[in-house]
C-alpha cells in the first residue's frame, strides 16, 4: 500500500508538471484571441471614421494597436515565449533554402577573367548544380583539365594550384559566413518573430519566416546584398538649418531659395536664425498640438532637444512611417541632394516612452567616406582600464590611408556606421587614426558592442545568394490544417476510447483515461522541449492514439489468460504485467529506433512526426505500464470489482 | 465481450496459400511499378509547385487553357481541396531558354521607358538562370535594380560596393505562372495559398537520403532482434518489412490516378509513412515472436509448426485489436486530415493491414519452413 501511495504522487507529479508546462500555451492562445478582438473592434472603428483609408495604412494602425497591448504586459511576451510553437505548416510562413553563387564570387575574385574564363566557369557552374562536390573543386578540375594554370587567373604568379584552391575554398567559406550574419541582420530588423537561420552543408543557409506571408518582400531581404557605410554626420548648425528648411518645405511655403552656393553663404545667418527658431520652437509648443503639428510638420515628428550639444532628432516608433513618407518627397530630396546631405535612423531604438521605442535621426553626407569592404577584421570586448565595451576595427591597408586621411580631417566631428540605410552606431572622432586600428566605445553593454562587430565585419556581401527551395505555407491553408488535425485527434481520441471501453468495460474505461493523460503527458513533453509542432506531428499524435492501447490490450489479454487459468483477480493482474512486459518492451524499442531514424532524416515537418512519434511511444509505455497498474491495483485494494469485459 | 476466444486455426498449415497469395500481390504491384512507373511528388523530382485558391469556382480545363499560354510546355494542374483550389505543377525549375527572349525584351522595354536616358546604353549577358546588365555607372545601376524589383523581376546588385554598375534579373517559374493567372483570371481572384520550389540538387539528396533511412532502419532492427531473438527471427522479420513496403509501394503504382481525390505521389511525408510502418510493423512481428519463444519454452517437446500455430491463435485477439483501433484513429486521419495528410494516412491505413497479415503468415512461416529445410531446431 505504501509502496501504491508512493507511484500514486509520481502519477500525479507528472500530471500537475504537464498543466504546469502547458499553461503558457493555454495562456498564449487566450491572449492571441484576446488581441485579435481588439484589433478587430479598432478595425471597425478606423473605417467608420475612415472610410477611404489606404489597405496599407490600415494595417499599420492595427499592427501599431496589436504592438501596444503586446508592449503593456510583459506576460504576454513570457508566455508566448513558453508555449508550443507551432511549425510553418500550421502557422502559415515561408523556409527558403539559400546557396551563395560561388560562381560568381569567383568570377569577381578573378584578376583578369576573358572569355576562356567565363566559359569553364559557367560549365562549372551547370556541372555544379547537379553535384554535392564544392564549386571550388569542380572550377579548379576544370582548369587542370584544359591545362590552364589557376594562377593564370587568381592569386600570385608564384601560388601552385593546390595553394590557390585552398585559399579560394576558405573564401567561399567566409561568404557564407558573412552572408548568414547579413541576412540574421536583416530578418531582425524586417522584425519576423521567431525566425530560424541556420547553415546546411557547405554553403546553404536555411531560413524559416513564420508568418511572411509577403514573398517578395522576404527575398528583396534574403537577396538584396547588404552595404556597410561610413558617413560623416553633418555639423550640428547645419543640420539643424536643413531640418528647418526641411520643415518650411513641407509646410508648403519654401520661401528659402534651396541652391547650395545660397545656402552656403546663408549658413552663418541661417545659424542665427536657427538658435532663434529654437526659441520659436519652445514658443511654439504653447499652441495646440494640432496647430503646431499643422506649422511645423517636421518637428512635430522629429523632436530636437535644445539644450543639446548634437542636433539628433528622436522620432518614436509610431512616427516612423510618418517621417520616412515626409522624408521621401521629392521637394524635400530635392534639398538634401542640393547639400549632399541625408538622413538617417538609428537601427534600434535609444530609449522607450509609453511603450514605444525612440528612435535618432541623423543626417548624415550622402556620399561615403569609405564603404565596408575595407574593413578586415572587427572583435568586440570589455576595455580592462575603463572596463567598458569597445569594439576595435581593423581595416587593410588601402582602407587604413583612406581612414587616416578621413579622421585627420575631421578631429571632433561623428562619424556614422550605417548598415542596409540604418545607423548602428555614430562615434565621435578624437584623433587622426593611423594603421587603420580604430577603437569604438559607447556600447552600452556587450551584446550592443558584439552587434556592432557583426555589422562591422558583414561588410558587403561578397556573392549574391540563391533560392534553391523554398516553400510557401498561407496563413488560411495553415489554419485549415489545425483545424483539421485538432479535429483528427479528438474523434480518433473518443472512437478509441469508446471502443476500449466497450471491450473491456471497467478495465476498458481505465485505458480510456490513461489514453487522455498520455495526450496530455506528449504535450507537455513537446513543450518542455520547446519542440515545434507540425502537421505531421499532429498525425503522429493521432496514430500514437491507435498504437498506445497496444500496451493496454496486450496486458489485458494476458490478464484474462491469466484469469481463465482459475488465478485470482490480484494474481492475474501481476501475471498478466510480468508476462507481457518483454513483448512490450521490445516492440516499442523496434518502433522507437525507426523514429530515430526519421529523426536523423527528416526536415521540418517530418523530423516533428518523429518527435511526437517518439515521445508518444514513450509516454505510452508510462501509461501503460505505471498508470493503469497503479489505478488497476488501488481500484482492487479498495474492494472494486474490476471486469474485463 | 471477447472475440477470438480460444481459437485454434492451423495458420501455418495454410502458408503455401499465403505465400502464393503475397506472391501474386508483389507481382502486380512490380509489374506496375515497372510499367506505370512510381509518381514522384516535388520533393524528389525537383520542379515548381503552386497552390492556388480562387474567389469562385474554377474549371480545371479553362485554367489548363490560360497556363498553356505561358511556354512553359507540361503544366500539370489538379484540384486542391474543393473545385476553388488547384495546384499547378512543372517539372522546371527554370524559365526554359527560349522563354528568355520574351522576357528579356520586357526586362528591357522597361528599362527604356523608364529610365530615356540609358536606353540602349547596355550590355547583357545570359547564363542558365539569370540575366545580368551592365551599366555606365553606379547610381544607373541602384536605380534600375530598385524600379525592376518593384516591376516584380527579382532584381538586384550584383554586388553593393559603390563602384557596382550591375544588375541581376533573375526570373522565377512561380512568377510567370502568377502573372500569366493575373492576366486571365479577371473577374475571379485568387491568392497563392502554398508554393514550393524545389531544386534538382535537393530532389536527388533526398532520393539517396531516403534509401539509406529506410535501409538503415531495417538493418537497425535486424541487429536489434538477432540479439534479442535468434538470428533466423530477426531475418523472418526483416523480411516481412521488405514484403510490408514493397507491396505498398505496389499499390501505389497500382492505385496511382484511379481514385479521384487521392494524389498518391511519393513525397516526403509518404516516406515518413512507410518509414512509420515499417516501425508499426516490426511492432507486431515481435509480439508474434514473444509469443513463440515463450511458448517454445514452456513446450519443449511439441513440434515447431504446432508452438507457433499456438502462439499466433494466442495474440490473435490483440493482433486484430491493436490493429483495429490503430486503423480506426489512421481512418479519421484519412477522411478528416485533409489534403496534406492525405496519401500518408491512406500509406499507413493499407500498410497496417499488410503489416499485420505479414507479422502471422510471412515472418513466421519463414522462421518455420527454414528450420524444417535445414532440420534446425529452433529454441531459446
Amino acid at each position: 500500500m505504501k509502496a501504491l501511495r508512493f507511484r500514486f504522487i509520481i502519477i500525479l507529479a507528472a500530471i500537475a508538471i504537464s498543466i504546469y508546462l502547458l499553461y503558457p500555451t493555454i495562456k498564449d492562445y487566450q491572449n492571441t484571441k484576446h488581441i485579435s478582438e481588439a484589433v478587430k473592434t479598432k478595425r471597425e472603428l478606423v473605417k467608420k471614421v475612415n472610410p477611404a483609408i489606404a489597405v496599407d495604412q490600415l494595417d499599420k494602425i492595427l499592427q501599431n494597436t496589436s504592438d501596444s497591448i503586446k508592449a503593456g504586459d510583459p506576460s504576454i511576451r513570457e508566455t508566448r515565449a513558453k508555449r508550443i510553437k507551432l511549425g510553418l505548416d500550421l502557422q502559415g510562413g515561408m523556409r527558403v533554402v539559400l546557396e551563395v553563387n560561388t560562381v560568381k564570387l569567383l568570377e569577381k575574385l578573378a584578376n583578369n577573367p576573358d572569355d576562356v574564363f567565363r566559359g569553364i566557369l559557367a560549365a562549372s557552374g551547370k556541372e555544379a548544380a547537379l553535384s554535392d562536390e564544392s564549386v571550388v573543386d569542380i572550377v579548379g578540375a576544370n582548369f587542370q583539365r584544359k591545362g590552364i594554370r589557376l594562377s593564370r587567373y587568381f592569386g600570385t604568379i608564384r601560388q601552385d594550384d593546390a595553394e590557390i584552391l585552398k585559399d579560394l575554398k576558405k573564401q567561399s567559406e567566409e561568404a557564407v559566413t558573412r552572408a548568414k550574419e547579413i541576412i540574421r541582420n536583416r530578418v531582425d530588423q524586417y522584425g519576423v518573430a521567431e525566425p530560424s537561420i541556420q547553415l546546411q552543408g557547405e554553403r546553404r543557409i536555411i531560413v524559416e519566416l513564420p508568418g511572411v506571408a509577403k514573398e517578395e518582400e522576404a527575398r528583396q531581404l534574403l537577396q538584396g546584398t547588404a552595404l556597410l557605410e561610413f558617413k560623416l554626420l553633418k555639423e550640428p548648425e547645419f543640420t539643424i538649418n536643413i531640418m528647418e528648411q526641411v520643415d518650411k518645405v513641407l509646410t508648403g511655403k519654401s520661401l528659402v531659395d534651396t541652391s547650395s552656393a545660397d545656402t552656403t553663404k546663408n549658413v552663418k545667418k541661417e545659424s542665427k536664425d536657427s538658435t532663434l527658431a529654437k526659441s520659436d520652437t519652445s514658443k511654439n509648443q504653447k499652441l495646440s498640438p494640432e496647430q503646431f503639428a499643422k506649422e511645423h510638420p517636421f518637428f512635430s515628428v522629429a523632436l530636437i532637444n535644445p539644450q543639446s550639444q548634437s542636433a539628433d532628432a528622436y522620432v518614436k516608433s509610431d512616427q516612423k512611417e510618418k517621417l520616412l513618407r515626409m522624408l521621401a518627397k521629392p521637394e524635400v530630396q530635392n534639398l538634401l541632394n542640393l547639400n549632399n546631405a541625408e538622413f538617417v535612423l538609428s537601427a534600434k531604438p535609444v530609449t522607450y516612452q509609453e511603450g514605444q521605442g525612440v528612435f535618432v535621426l541623423y543626417l548624415v553626407n550622402k556620399t561615403a567616406e569609405l564603404t565596408g569592404s575595407v574593413v578586415t577584421n572587427a572583435s568586440s570586448n570589455i576595455d580592462p582600464s575603463t572596463s567598458t565595451p569597445v569594439v576595435n576595427m581593423e581595416m587593410n591597408s588601402e582602407g587604413a590611408t583612406e581612414w587616416a586621411r578621413i579622421t585627420g580631417a575631421n578631429i571632433n566631428k561623428r562619424c556614422a556606421i550605417v548598415l542596409d540605410n540604418v545607423v548602428y552606431s555614430a562615434p565621435v572622432i578624437r584623433g587622426k587614426i593611423p594603421g587603420g586600428r580604430s577603437q569604438i566605445e559607447g556600447s552600452t553593454d556587450l551584446a550592443e558592442a558584439k552587434l556592432l562587430e557583426i555589422v562591422l565585419k558583414a561588410g558587403a556581401l561578397p556573392a549574391p545568394v540563391d533560392i534553391i527551395e523554398e516553400r510557401t505555407v498561407g496563413p488560411s491553408l495553415g489554419q485549415d490544417s489545425i483545424s483539421q488535425g485538432f479535429n483528427s485527434a479528438l474523434y480518433g481520441y473518443i472512437l478509441v476510447g469508446i471502443f476500449m471501453i466497450f471491450y473491456y468495460r471497467k478495465a476498458g474505461t481505465i485505458a480510456a483515461i490513461v489514453l487522455s493523460l498520455v495526450i496530455l503527458f506528449i504535450l507537455s513533453v513537446l513543450a518542455y522541449f520547446k519542440a515545434t509542432l507540425t502537421l505531421p506531428g499532429i498525425a503522429g499524435i493521432v496514430l500514437t492514439i491507435g498504437m498506445a492501447v497496444d500496451a493496454n490490450v496486450l496486458i489485458f489479454e494476458r490478464i484474462r489468460e491469466e484469469l481463465a487459468t482459475g488465478k485470482t483477480m490480484k494474481a492475474s493482474i501481476d501475471g498478466g504485467f510480468s508476462k507481457a512486459l518483454s513483448a512490450i518492451v521490445d516492440s516499442n524499442i523496434t518502433t522507437f529506433f525507426t523514429g530515430v531514424i526519421l529523426y536523423q532524416f527528416g526536415t521540418g515537418p517530418i523530423q516533428g512526426f518523429a518527435l511526437t512519434l517518439m515521445i508518444g511511444i514513450g509516454t505510452s509505455l508510462f501509461g501503460a505500464l505505471v498508470v493503469t497498474r497503479v489505478l488497476l491495483d488501488f481500484l482492487l485494494n479498495k474492494g472494486y470489482k474490476i471486469t474485463l469485459g | 465481450m471477447q472475440l477470438f476466444h480460444n481459437l485454434n486455426i492451423d495458420f501455418m498449415g495454410k502458408r503455401k496459400f499465403f505465400y502464393v497469395l503475397s506472391a501474386s500481390f508483389f507481382l502486380l504491384g512490380l509489374l506496375n511499378i515497372v510499367f506505370r512507373g512510381l509518381q514522384f511528388g516535388i520533393d524528389f523530382k525537383g520542379g515548381t509547385e503552386i497552390v492556388v485558391k480562387f474567389d469562385e469556382p474554377i474549371k480545371i480545363a479553362q485554367l489548363r487553357e490560360n497556363l498553356n499560354a505561358t511556354g512553359l510546355g507540361e503544366v500539370e494542374i489538379k484540384t486542391f481541396g474543393d473545385n476553388t483550389g488547384a495546384l499547378i505543377r512543372t517539372e522546371l525549375q527554370e524559365l526554359p531558354a527560349n522563354l528568355f527572349p520574351k522576357i528579356r525584351e520586357r526586362i528591357e522595354h522597361d528599362i527604356n521607358s523608364s529610365f530615356p536616358s540609358v536606353a540602349g546604353n547596355f550590355q547583357s549577358d545570359k547564363t542558365t538562370k539569370s540575366l545580368t546588365y551592365t551599366f555606365s555607372n553606379s547610381d544607373t545601376a541602384s536605380a534600375i535594380a530598385q524600379k525592376l524589383f518593384l516591376d516584380g523581376f527579382q532584381s538586384g546588385k550584383v554586388t553593393e560596393e559603390a563602384t557596382n554598375t550591375q544588375v541581376v534579373v533573375q526570373v522565377g517559374i512561380s512568377d510567370w505562372i502568377k502573372e500569366s493567372l493575373k492576366n486571365k483570371a479577371q473577374g475571379n481572384a485568387f491568392q497563392i495559398i502554398r508554393e514550393e520550389r524545389v531544386g534538382p540538387k535537393v530532389g536527388n539528396e533526398l532520393k539517396v537520403d531516403t534509401i539509406i533511412a529506410v535501409v538503415l532502419s531495417l538493418i537497425v532492427i535486424l541487429i536489434y532482434l538477432a540479439f534479442r531473438y535468434k538470428f533466423i527471427f530477426a531475418l523472418g522479420a526483416v523480411l516481412a518489412l521488405f514484403h510490408d513496403v514493397l507491396i505498398t509501394l505496389g499499390l501505389y503504382a497500382v492505385l496511382y490516378n484511379i481514385i479521384p481525390g487521392l494524389n498518391l505521389e511519393v513525397s516526403l511525408t509518404v516516406v515518413a509513412a512507410f518509414l512509420t510502418l515499417i516501425g508499426y510493423s516490426i511492432n507486431d512481428t515481435v509480439i508474434v515472436f514473444d509469443r513463440v519463444r515463450e511458448t517454445l519454452k514452456i513446450h519443449k517437446t511439441e513440434s515447431l509448426e504446432s508452438l507457433i500455430n499456438l502462439a499466433i491463435n494466442k495474440t490473435m485477439s490483440r493482433t486484430i485489436l491493436t490493429g483495429g483501433t490503430t486503423l480506426l484513429s489512421i481512418f479519421i486521419l484519412l477522411i478528416l486530415g485533409g489534403e496534406v495528410l492525405r496519401a500518408f494516412a491512406f500509406t499507413m491505413f493499407f500498410g497496417i493491414i499488410i503489416g499485420t497479415y505479414s507479422s502471422v503468415f510471412i515472418a513466421s512461416a519463414f522462421v518455420l519452413d527454414y528450420a524444417m529445410k535445414y532440420h534446425k531446431k529452433v529454441e531459446f
